[in-house]
């Protein structure tokens, strides 16, 4: 990467920054799911590794959540986005030199802000958890140049019409800057109180709703036509979901907050805003199984399709959670336990992993014109996140539900934590299951640029994959 | 860019902006991806429906709402009856319980819907009897306040102010967060099925040549 930097624009290759970002992506995605693994183990285990501020959870787990949101999930979409969006607009990349400065700048900063959160320098706002300074270089030194180089890629196409799947990509970067700018005020003009509480949950609602969630979703848009070779069921839906998530998707975020002294009608305009995320789900899903016709086998023997069906159909129980657990009737109940926690985890890796997933590996073989160096590799990655991903979230799931009793009834604490010690111990085999699977990952991607295959000209990855 | 409204269902653009988007849809290929112009199947429409009526029903405050002190009253008022006192020598706390909730049934209660809907036990109504009587003492609205575990408290909710210039503390049923929900709805509505009605009517499928 250091070589590019400061070289000539014409010396770069096309897509050297799509695969700088989509191999950061998976190195951060082996850590953040390490940090995972490990605050999981101490959740578990009490005891393990105890004496050392640095190592204590409460030091720990904003950096397991920030290395995943904005290593692993962030850099995989601008992966995705470094080389989807000129090829759905039949030109290259606007700048291919901002795109290896943005993923320099970005993976220095990233270090930088994990180091600072690490060392407990944080706002102490969940989700938001970076201090300022790191906020305002996140917005400028990452975001923008992002923003810039998608939108003026968007801008300088070859084509008269712009792809769904750019339609996300563009608002998403555009949207991400807003919340971004608006969520963190808290921290530039010291706002406190409800306000923050607020502006804190508005902030962690639309990174899910207005940047993870319609990204991924875009990213299917692009990978199931693509490798099945359809087309698009319907353009028509592509609209209800694209303007559904913009609607319903930027304002339910009182819903997070059902049980403070918010005014009672934002909590009602919210709750039924997020009942109706339901909209977009349903769009979404229909539109891309519908797209599938014809063409399932690919859902056996494609291992990318295998990836972004499977986060596809991830989305009904996701949005069925979602849409319903913010509702006055059920909130109460599961409000600040783990089912929480597992309702997050089929967000961030269900959902939206396994539709990024498919995006790096699709995309650095097509780019790297190299074919996956193991497919069986490549199936024990799906087999391990999926099955380890499922641990967790039905282990989490029921913990929160015992939580939840547990409150409601005034139980003890203690007797509470002893009750779902057993589905800690399964969260962490589950966790642990998914870092194995990232760390066989990123070794199969290090063999693919090193050893995989030459992908013939006029090729693509899918069509050889059974070839010897 | 010709609107046309004659047939606002079947299409809002005029033949010949149809026929412009008919070809470029034929013939531009997207990094080699295309799209077809299918309808939402009647199936999924149905489903959103229900989904938007969902949204409503399932979000009334009157699910997950705490129980009011005010139900609890007509109880409170029974515990020392003749009636209930013999139950309680009879059958201990179950059986008094049974007799409060049997009293209060004579007397068409006109919270019988939310005292079904909130039951609770002897001790529980023990915990909170003195606390709703010295309440009522005090001539407020018990309406007002509401059950947290053993505690009655002045209701979380913040209504409109009152002409004693204190804030109504009731939760209704519907406040103005739905009715802009309503409106919110209509307008979204409104505005995808004009951009879905400006594209070529859902029966016309474009040919993908060579795509």
């Amino acid at each position: 990467m250091f070589k590019y930097l400061f070289a000539k624009t014409e010396d770069i290759p096309r897509g050297s920054s799509a695969v700088y970002f989509g191999i950061s992506s998976i190195v951060w995605f082996v850590i953040g799911t390490g940090l995972g693994s490990f605050n999981a183990a101490k959740l578990a285990f009490p005891d393990f590794v105890t004496g050392s501020e640095l190592f204590s959870f409460g030091h720990m787990r904003q950096v397991h959540v920030m290395a995943v949101i904005f290593g692993w999930i962030s850099m995989a979409f601008a992966m995705a986005m470094m080389y989807i969006t000129p090829a759905l607009g039949n030109t290259k990349l606007w700048s291919e030199k901002l795109g290896v400065w943005n993923c320099f700048v970005w993976n220095a900063g990233l270090s930088i802000a994990l180091t600072c959160l690490w060392s407990g320098m944080s706002s102490g706002r969940e989700y938001s958890d970076f201090p300022w300074f790191i906020d305002l270089i996140i917005l400028f030194g990452v975001i923008v140049p992002l923003g810039i180089n998608v939108w003026m890629t968007v801008i300088k196409r070859r084509t008269q019409g712009i792809y769904t799947t750019n339609w996300f990509f563009a608002s998403a970067v555009f949207m991400l800057f807003i919340v971004l700018f608006v969520g963190n005020l808290p921290e530039y003009f010291q706002l406190t109180g409800l306000t923050e509480a607020y502006l804190t949950w508005w902030f962690a609602h639309n990174v899910l709703g207005l940047w993870i969630t319609p990204v991924a979703a875009a990213i299917a848009y692009y990978t199931v036509p693509k490798i099945t070779g359809n087309p698009l069921y319907s353009h028509r839906i592509g609209h209800l979901h694209f303007w559904s998530v913009v609607v319903f998707y930027s304002t339910p975020a009182a819903h997070h907050l059902m049980s403070s002294p918010l005014p009672e009608w934002l909590k009602s305009f919210a709750s039924v805003e997020g009942v109706l995320i339901l909209v977009p789900a349903i769009a979404f899903v229909s539109n891309l199984l519908l797209t599938m016709t014809g063409k399932w086998r690919f859902f056996v023997d494609n291992v990318e399709i295998k990836f972004t069906i499977t986060g596809v159909l991830m989305a009904i129980p996701l949005n069925m959670q979602g849409g319903f657990q913010q509702t006055r009737a059920i909130n109460w109940y599961i409000h600040g336990t783990g089912w929480i926690v597992a309702h997050a985890h089929l967000a961030l890796l269900g959902f939206s992993t396994f539709l990024e997933a498919a995006a790096v590996y699709y995309g650095l073989q097509t780019i790297m014109r190299r074919k996956l160096y193991s497919l069986a590799l490549a199936n024990f990655h799906f087999w391990f996140l999926l099955i380890g991903f499922t641990i967790y979230w039905i282990s989490m799931t029921i913990a929160g539900l015992i939580q939840g009793a547990g409150k409601i009834y005034e139980v003890p604490y203690i007797d509470v934590v002893i009750a779902e010690h057993p589905y800690m111990i399964a969260r962490w085999v589950g966790g642990t299951m998914v870092f194995t699977g990232n760390l066989v990952w990123l070794y199969n991607m290090w063999m693919t640029a090193r050893e995989g295959t030459v992908i013939p000209a006029g090729r693509l990855p899918h069509e050889i994959a059974y070839e010897r | 860019m010709a609107w046309k409204f004659d047939n606002p269902l079947f299409s809002l653009s005029d033949e010949e902006q149809n026929d412009k988007a008919r070809k470029l849809w034929e013939a531009e290929g997207l990094g080699g991806i295309t799209e077809d112009n299918n309808r939402l199947p009647r199936p999924v429409v149905w489903l959103l429906g229900l989904t938007i009526i969902s949204a409503f029903l399932m979000t009334f405050p009157l699910w997950g709402q705490r129980p009011q002190a005010a139900i609890y009253a007509e109880y409170v008022a029974a515990m020392d009856s003749p009636r209930v006192q013999a139950a309680q020598a009879a059958g201990g706390d179950q059986a008094a319980m049974a007799e409060i909730v049997r009293i209060v049934r004579e007397g068409q209660s006109k919270y019988e819907a939310l005292q079904v809907r909130h039951p609770l036990s002897m001790n529980e109504l023990r915990l909170v009897k003195d606390q709703i009587i010295e309440l009522q003492n005090s001539r407020v609205d018990l309406e007002e306040y509401t059950i947290v575990g053993y505690k009655v408290l002045l209701a979380n909710f913040e209504g409109n102010w009152k002409a004693d210039g204190t804030r109504e503390r009731k939760q209704p049923w519907w406040d103005k967060g739905y009715t802009i929900d309503i409106f919110y709805v209509t307008y979204f509505c409104l505005a995808v099925m004009i951009a879905v009605k400006r594209l070529p009517n859902y029966r016309w499928q474009p040919v993908h040549h060579g795509h």
